[in-house]
């Protein structure tokens, strides 16, 4: 017999993803993004981020739909984003996989955002280790997770106490006249720089600081000021130095407390996940921090660390595996969601 | 209440977020004005923790809107910085009634004064030496009254 075949649904931002999941195995991943509507307007605007899913939902399921060769009527169950998010984004993914999984006569499964970060590996590298630990690092995000087991028991062990990873990323790049989203230039101009030029500081790492959460605030307000300072002093802005540097922070910051975590939790098996994770500095010093402490570190390619639905499927497909019951058809959107709710 | 106050640690404007607390009222707007790390989040930080919310506030940057329960009142956290344009109720996504809560938004000057009648703008520095300051400036004759005559 033939593993499930699953349908997943992610609106949480500003991304409608719809993916396709049989067992471990993905067969596609369509995905509309609403960022060039947005920029008309010079940020995302929920409104029309909850429009622009709307328009976008039924051509991004035949796309989908067709590209794994499958029709509707092949689908098994349907998984959907239930929170965290945009509440009215949240809404669009979940009216459409209501009605698909009422129309199709199959179970609907609400998950956990940033649970399906994590799931999203296995797609990739295969059944996940568990007991893992998970790094969490996007524009929303920044949270480490000790995952016991993906489909019942996740347990938040530290977060960002005032700023998310990814938005220290885009608050810098607008110091440093980049555009939005501020990832993708930093890293970029990074290349050229040098990340010890100038020690930009590291939040929360002091002997009586919370060990496992994050603070990137302190971090955005020294890069301003460095730049500043410069600017008023008549200088030139280093810009590929300033961008190394805080990267370098950020970077050192996020693998020093993962591997802290899996070491005081007797944990071999680290995830990154989130938009962040795509970064190439973030990727490199994990890999070089991972191997000497012998923890095995999982990285999906950046294609499936950015929002997707193949991660929402992928989640959904584990339970249907774990038989975890479905959820109830009055499943609502939950904005703040809470990590130990993997299926609302 | 002192209308300019000097503020040398972030507990020190936490402690000010803490003050005007004690003097809010369901339905007021609280605009917060001022550059990247002047204190706004610390500011509102101060106001949710007095205020008794349940979790801790962090930035709603990327989530535009988050509200907080569990308080003396609710607590809507509003980050407009990757908002264009005029925002109305609608755009912001909010899901609860601003007449019931606190509204505190961050970088919202010329979007958002429209979501009350009156309301009180708290404007933010950050001088030179790191010490950041805040000016209370009112909107309005209640905010005016509530504030009182003290410079």
């Amino acid at each position: 017999m033939t593993e499930p075949l699953v349908l997943g649904f992610e609106t949480s931002c500003d991304e409608t993803g719809v993916g396709l999941v049989r067992g471990r195995t993905l067969l596609s991943d369509a995905l509309a993004t609403s960022m060039a509507e947005h920029e008309r307007f010079g940020g995302v605007v929920p409104e029309i981020a909850s429009r622009a899913h709307l328009e976008a939902m039924v051509p991004t399921v035949h796309r989908a739909l067709a590209e794994a060769g499958v029709q509707a009527s092949d689908v098994d169950a349907v998984a959907v984003t239930a929170g965290p998010g945009l509440t009215g984004a949240l809404l669009v993914g979940l009216a459409a996989a209501k009605a698909y999984a009422l129309a199709l006569d199959v179970p609907l499964y609400g998950v956990n955002h940033l649970a399906a970060h994590v799931a999203v590996d296995e797609l990739q590298h295969g059944a996940l280790e568990e007991p893992s630990m998970a790094l969490l690092v996007s524009g929303g995000h920044s949270s480490l997770l000790l995952v016991p087991d993906l489909s019942r028991d996740v347990v938040s062990l530290g977060r960002t106490v005032d700023d998310a990873a990814g938005e220290a990323f885009d608050k810098v790049a607008r110091v440093l006249g980049m555009p939005f989203p501020g990832g993708p230039p930093i890293d970029r101009a990074a290349r050229e720089g040098d990340g010890s030029a100038i020690a930009f500081p590291r939040g929360l790492t002091g002997p009586r600081d919370a060990p496992y959460d994050f603070s990137f605030s302190g971090l955005k307000t020294a890069v301003a000021r460095w730049v500043e300072a410069r600017e008023r002093a008549g200088e030139p802005v280093p810009v590929a130095d300033v961008a190394a540097s805080f990267q370098e922070a950020v970077a050192d910051v996020l693998t020093a407390k993962a591997v802290r975590a899996c070491r005081d939790h007797g944990v071999d098996h680290l995830v990154l996940g989130g938009g962040v994770a795509a970064n190439s500095r973030l990727r490199a010093l994990a890999e070089e921090r991972c191997a000497a402490a012998g923890i095995v570190l999982r990285v999906p390619s950046p294609r499936l660390c950015t929002d997707n639905g193949a991660m929402v499927a992928a989640l959904g497909s584990r339970l249907v595996a774990a038989g975890v019951a479905p959820s109830a058809p009055d499943l609502g959107a939950d904005s703040s969601l809470p990590i130990d709710v993997v299926r609302p | 209440m002192k209308r300019e106050h000097v503020l040398p640690t972030p507990e020190d404007t936490r402690a000010l977020g803490a003050a005007l607390a004690g003097i809010v009222r369901p339905g007021d707007l609280v605009v917060l004005v001022g550059p990247l790390g002047a204190g706004k989040t610390a500011l509102t930080q101060g106001i949710g923790a007095a205020l008794g919310v349940r979790e801790p506030v962090t930035s709603p940057t990327f989530v535009i809107a988050r509200v907080h329960r569990g308080g003396r009142l609710p607590l809507v956290h509003v980050d407009a910085y990757r908002l264009g344009g005029v925002a109305d109720v609608d755009d912001l996504d909010l899901d609860a009634s601003t007449a019931e809560s606190v509204t505190v938004v961050e970088w919202g000057q010329g979007l958002v004064e429209q979501l009350a009648d009156e309301h009180l703008e708290v404007r933010l520095d950050r001088r030179d030496d790191d010490v950041r300051t805040a000016v209370l400036v009112p909107h309005g004759p209640g905010w005016e009254q509530r504030l009182g005559d003290q410079p």
